[in-house]
């Protein structure tokens, strides 16, 4: 009797090879699906269940996982560019127009790798709005809205830094005037601008080290306050709503019961 | 029963040994346990296809934009021509706008470095956390602070003819004066929703409607030497 | 009364929608593959030309054996004409060198020797050092293409002056 391809998969699933890989498998059991998370090194992050709350789109319009895709798109077009990029002056440019004219995909690369960057600026700033308006920041969030002013920073520095690497007239002059901003800074200003440069004016040693700044030191930076914002939200209990906090539950419980009492 | 403890511990000392657990537990209190009213789901597929779907969705809408819109690319960078106007990214336009009237010391390290602070700070006073309706408790005392602070803020404005900051100002001190004459009890549903609002709501609004108008104003209305242009004629 | 009309080879709408899902993003995944690896590989090289120009031939005078080190090509003037010799060992890779006074060329790396020819006589060296296409230009000068590999020894692989 013939096996169906069904059959053969689920032999390939039962060699030891396999469950050496995957060692809980799929299915549709309560178990199997926790195990999926739990047992998953990416994924154990988030916990096994969560309140229903948690899902409404209402609440947060999923700012948050957004900005989170915008940064994840980010880095996939953005390593492969590094491969036509040399940060040196003037081959900077020469390499953009070659990605733009001459690679393959290379313009659609640049132009996801622009368009997306905007977009999570635009989209941090949403999220923050969001977030103060739902009134989230509350105890026991209030570290994580610091973080989250931190993450802020981030991607605007993420965002100056990577205006630079194109070497063009945008580019120079946006960040000529951006760090002569710096230099307004009292008492240090003049050190901060030169440490920053690298120099005293935007030069080749300027664009390397934005170029560090931005394909190195800033991702990893995020990186690690983005994992310690999504852990935050997980041990500080989950999305946060006003009415479904344990004091006012009580509350409003209380208040309930005295008004049934009064009604007798 | 009485208090006093009829067992005695030892500490057994020796430090190799696998330490053991052990629960004391008195006839007065007994494990507790929270009790958690709520429904739960699973994450998995719950939360992962959501977050899956949306992604996925803002994937298509970039990967669409990126096919048709081109980033842009001016010449070879030139230290020695500057082009007229050099314009920071539009994030920060409406800092740029701000530069136009102030020094850089203020425009471009006070403001910001208040406006960071003071976001960091939003969670630490206990006003923001009670987060009650701003006029609703010592109305006439809260008046009057508003009074004198909207004055000397419109005031300052107006000296350094910052009309682009003045106006939305003026805008959001109508609206706040709307709101003090509102109560729970208004007969409209916008004012009743007005007089709730806390300080911080209040604050965080003003600054939302000033960074989208300078934002606005340094993109689309600021041509050659900063000057004034209408959007049409850039 | 339905499930008796089913057949047992039916989908359901279940494991349609995870087929169609899953094919989707097979299909998505593979021609990601198929352009990733069209970006990776380069349409335009930024390297120097294959093509030399070895100068005019009366540089060369008969019975010498002269090299080009910046381009790693011998030029060679024998009896029945010129030809070229790559100079770069076929072992490793190594610069060789022409010793005159053992009339052979040599490698400094591992001691693989050739001849005038290109014949290996001893050494690691698996193949002979090959021979590249050189012909006159318009302007009388001998140009050699590195990229091009002709025959030894046969006539057609010499510049007749």
């Amino acid at each position: 009797m013939a096996k169906t391809v069904d059959q053969y998969l689920d032999d390939l699933r039962g060699t030891r090879v396999w469950r050496s890989i995957f060692r809980s498998g799929t299915g549709s059991s309560t178990l199997k699906r926790a195990l999926a998370i739990q047992q998953n090194v990416f994924l154990h992050l988030f916990s096994t269940k969560v309140r229903t709350r948690m899902l409404s789109f209402s609440a947060t319009w999923y700012l948050g996982t957004l900005t989170l895709g915008t940064f994840l798109i980010l880095v996939a077009t953005g390593i492969p560019l590094m491969f036509y990029y040399h940060p040196s002056v003037p081959q900077a440019y020469a390499d953009t127009k070659d990605l733009q004219f001459v690679v393959s995909s290379g313009l659609f690369l640049r132009n996801l790798h622009r368009w997306s960057a905007h977009a999570m600026v635009f989209l941090v700033f949403a999220h923050m709005f969001k977030v103060f308006y739902r009134g989230a920041y509350r105890t026991p969030r209030e570290f994580n809205w610091v973080i989250g002013v931190i993450l802020l920073l981030m991607t605007l520095l993420l965002s100056y830094t990577g205006y630079l690497l194109p070497w063009d007239q945008l580019a120079y002059w946006a960040i000529t005037v951006g760090s002569n901003i710096a230099s307004a800074v009292p008492v240090m200003g003049e050190k901060i601008h030169f440490l920053l440069l690298g120099g005293n004016a935007v030069n080749a040693n300027a664009l390397l080290r934005f170029y560090v700044l931005h394909c190195m030191i800033l991702p990893l930076t995020a990186m690690f306050f983005v994992a310690i914002h999504f852990w935050r939200i997980r041990k500080d209990g989950g999305l946060y709503s006003h009415d479904s906090e344990p004091a006012t539950v009580r509350a409003n419980a209380a208040a309930a019961a005295a008004n049934a009492k009064e009604g007798q | 029963m009485a208090d006093s403890k009829d067992f005695t511990a030892g500490i057994d000392s020796n430090a190799k040994k696998s330490p053991r657990r052990i629960v004391f537990i008195t006839r007065r209190t007994s494990a507790q346990v929270k009790a958690e009213t709520e429904d739960q789901l699973q994450t998995f597929p719950e939360v992962l296809f959501r977050a899956a779907v949306a992604v996925m969705t803002l994937a298509v809408v970039l990967v669409w934009i990126a096919l048709i819109f081109n980033a842009p690319l001016e010449g070879l960078a030139d230290p020695s021509h500057t082009p007229n106007p050099a314009k920071a990214p539009w994030y920060f336009l409406g800092l740029q706008e701000m530069l136009h009237y102030f020094p850089p010391v203020v425009a471009g390290v006070l403001v910001p470095g208040l406006v960071v602070m003071a976001l960091i700070v939003i969670p630490y006073f206990k006003v923001n956390i009670e987060a009650d309706g701003l006029f609703l408790k010592d109305r006439q005392k809260r008046l009057r602070i508003f009074y004198v602070v909207a004055s000397l803020l419109s005031l300052f404005l107006l000296l350094f003819k910052v009309y682009a900051a003045l106006v939305p100002t003026l805008i959001m001190a109508g609206v706040m004066l709307v709101a003090a004459q509102s109560s729970p009890q208004s007969p409209s549903a916008f004012r009743r929703y007005l007089a709730g609002r806390p300080l911080s709501y209040w604050v965080m609004t003003w600054f939302l409607f000033e960074l989208v108008v300078l934002t606005a104003i340094g993109t689309f209305f600021r041509g050659p030497g900063w000057s004034f242009v209408w959007p049409w004629q850039g | 009364m339905a499930d008796e009309i089913k057949k047992t080879d039916d989908v359901n709408r279940r494991q349609f929608f995870l087929k169609l899902g899953l094919g989707s993003l097979g299909i998505a995944a593979a021609g990601t593959a198929a352009f990733a690896y069209q970006y990776l590989d380069p349409n335009v090289l930024y390297e120097p030309s294959p093509v030399v120009n070895a100068g005019k031939p009366d540089r060369y005078p008969l019975g010498s054996v002269t090299i080009d080190v910046n381009s790693g090509i011998y030029i060679i003037h024998s009896d029945e004409g010129y030809f070229s010799l790559s100079a770069v060992c076929t072992h490793l890779g190594c610069m060789t060198a022409w010793k005159p006074e053992l009339n052979m060329i040599a490698c400094p790396c591992h001691g693989s020797k050739f001849n005038e020819d290109g014949k290996k006589i001893e050494g690691p060296a698996p193949k002979p050092l090959p021979w590249k296409r050189i012909w006159l230009n318009d302007d009388g000068d001998l140009l050699v293409d590195r990229s091009t590999d002709v025959p030894p020894l046969v006539p057609d692989s010499y510049v007749r002056v």
